[in-house]
């Protein structure tokens, strides 16, 4: 008799989802799945509305990256445009997306996964949260506080709001940066590197203790993603995307985001309302590929900045060509942070970051554009068509989500099949279970929260319905 | 960064699109216009109350949590002390209620108010829009009232912040 094992929801990620593990008549596990439950629309509630407008509507998108969505459709629009902007406004709009980069992954560390880390996958789960972490190891609950703070203080000093800023706009920003907002930020400095030191040479010390996970939290071959730099450092705003495989390979460069639907397709599963995307020559799913700080880190020759190249060479000796296992996210997320603090110094001590020209202005003058930033969790693409009045016509999004779909819905599987035996699980096989998608750091929905403790229920249900157990906590 | 040390932080949660969960915006705008010159207060307005949060009232003498109650009678408005506790398993970690956030204060930082009340308004109606349910609206002026004397309250006690 076959059976069905649900987690629903999945907790400590960025939205809802759930997870069902289906185990045939001996109990083995036959499929995996993870489920997006969640349905958004938003490419079509934009269509009649004025593409300067796009930025502020997209950002409503998410409540954690609102910054990707604006820097992603603000670029969408000057492709509509024919812009460039002012060089001041690009270093800003660097600065900004770095900010947010910095506050999520603090979040996604230090609240979402350090709870596993610090306290163990088989810790008991009334304990296993950022209490336990605050009273096991305060130092690192602060690090954690301290790092969200300051990219989100940041984002407030130069957009004037925490979330869902409109300082980004078509052309470039609205408002150039103050001396005394400059000053504020260099200050924030010196604390903002002392806690991504402490994390990362604690999360060095004890990712040793993990080896059985890191063999088999979505550990497989892949393409990799990500916005690169001519000089093939990391970028964040601006640059183009490159693709590798598994061995290190380069199989497209350069691909602007103009070109980026010429090689990337986008599949629809029966159970989930998140797409799959994937490299169209390969097809689907051999085309899938993996996004966000791990393919950064993997495509990436460096970071451009000096602490965090070091932290690059250290990361780059985990294998021999490629890091393979998702479980590394959390070491390439840490190394990212590193990066964004180095990289807004830089940024601030730029001689023309307090030029007063931000902002270039034009109409329509192409009819469809595009444009791509990196989001904390991956690249991100806006594609819009507007009619001759610059109404939207037709909009196209491509989250980093979709993007690692398939790798998160094969990591589930991989995890499942070396931990469930016998059609038996524990709750800390359900935890290491969850913890594969969190590391991967998905961004579901995050402009919609359940309201009220968010439960967790594994149940195994028989073939024709019936519960034959569950665990609920 | 450290946060600005206050003597009595008025802490909201609440969002203005879903009809009564609102007050706490309300009454933290007109806290933010009736305290202006008072340099002893910080008022600060969050949709949901983060662990960041938790560094804000480490250094503040006392902290008033403001926030709608869609357990309580519609209107009714009720201001109560409010302990360190929750800790509930499965916490989501995005949002947090006025008891786990000054448990993670104290964790944290060592460091709780010295008083901290809660002060709640009975949700009549929690739906996708703008404005107040009548129990809530008729409820305003009295919760402003009770705000508005706590705060007093709070700064007429001597100041032990060092």
């Amino acid at each position: 008799m076959s059976q069905t094992i649900t987690i629903d929801p999945v907790t400590r990620l960025e939205g809802h989802g759930k997870i069902t593990i289906q185990l045939n008549g001996q109990g083995e596990v036959e499929d995996a799945h993870f489920h997006v439950t969640q349905v958004r629309g938003f490419e079509r509630f934009s269509e009649g509305r004025p593409f300067y407008e796009m930025p502020s509507l997209m950002a409503r998108v998410c409540g954690i990256c609102p910054v990707s969505h604006l820097l992603a459709s603000a670029r969408a629009c000057e492709a509509i445009m024919s812009v460039r902007i002012p060089y001041t406004a690009a270093q800003l709009r660097r600065m900004l997306n770095l900010a947010q980069m910095v506050q999520s992954h603090a979040l996604s560390f230090f609240h979402l996964s350090s709870p596993d880390l610090l306290l163990g996958m088989e810790a008991d789960p009334k304990i296993r949260h950022i209490f336990g972490v605050a009273a096991a190891r305060p130092e690192l609950g602060r690090a954690g506080i301290g790092l969200r703070r300051f990219g989100q203080h940041i984002i407030e000093l130069l957009g004037s709001k925490r979330i869902h800023t409109g300082w980004v706009v078509p052309g470039g920003v609205t408002e150039p940066l103050s001396a005394a907002k400059r000053d504020e930020m260099l200050a924030m400095l010196p604390e903002a590197y002392a806690n991504i030191r402490l994390a990362l040479d604690w999360y060095k010390k004890i990712a040793g203790n993990f080896k059985p996970e890191i063999e088999v939290f979505a550990n497989f071959p892949s393409l990799f993603m990500g916005l690169i730099n001519e000089d093939e450092s990391i970028a964040f705003t601006v640059g183009a995307l490159r693709l590798i495989d598994s061995k290190g390979n380069i199989v497209e460069d350069g691909i602007d985001a103009n070109r980026f639907i010429e090689v990337i397709g986008e599949a629809v599963e029966p159970y989930s309302y998140t797409k799959f995307a994937y490299y169209k020559p390969l097809g689907y799913p051999e085309g899938s590929y993996r996004v966000g700080p791990l393919a950064r880190l993997n495509i990436a020759k460096s970071m451009g900045t000096p602490l965090a190249d070091k932290e690059l060479a250290e990361f780059k000796q985990l294998a021999d060509g490629p890091v393979l296992s998702s479980f590394y996210y959390h070491h390439a997320r840490l190394v990212e942070i590193l990066h964004g603090v180095e990289k807004i110094e830089m940024i601030l001590n730029d001689p023309n970051i307090l030029d007063k020209h931000v902002r270039a202005t034009a109409g329509v003058n192409r009819l469809e554009g595009a444009g791509q930033a990196e989001a904390p969790r991956g690249t991100l693409h806006h594609h819009y068509k507007v009619d001759d009045n610059g109404l939207i016509k037709w909009a196209n999004l491509v989250i980093a989500t979709g993007q690692n779909n398939n790798a998160m819905n094969k990591g589930v599987l991989q995890a499942a099949k070396h931990y469930v035996k016998d059609g038996k699980f524990t709750e800390g096989i359900l935890n290491r279970v969850e913890a594969v998608v969190r590391t991967f750091d998905p961004c579901l929905s995050c402009s919609t929260h359940a309201f009220g403790q968010m439960p967790l229920a594994l149940t195994l249900v028989s073939s024709d319905g019936e519960v034959l157990d569950q665990v609920v906590r | 960064m450290k946060p600005i040390s206050a003597r009595c932080l008025i802490l909201a949660c609440g969002n203005t699109l879903r009809e009564d969960d609102g007050v706490g915006p309300f009454l933290a705008a007109q806290a933010e216009r009736r305290f202006a010159g008072e340099s002893q207060v910080r008022v600060i307005c969050r949709q949901q109350w983060t662990p960041e949060l938790a560094e804000d009232i480490a250094g503040s003498e006392s902290v008033v949590f403001l926030d709608c109650a869609a357990n309580a009678r519609p209107g009714s408005v009720q201001l109560a002390p409010v302990e360190p506790g929750g800790k509930a398993p499965g916490l989501a970690t995005h949002h947090f209620d006025a008891a786990e956030l000054l448990s993670l204060s104290k964790e944290l930082y060592g460091s709780l108010p010295r008083i901290s009340l809660l002060l709640t308004i009975g949700a009549g109606s929690l739906e996708l829009r703008e404005g107040f349910s009548e129990a809530v609206l008729a409820a305003l002026p009295e919760a402003f009232r009770v705000l508005e004397a706590a705060v007093r309250d709070l700064l007429d006690q001597p100041d032990h912040r060092r």
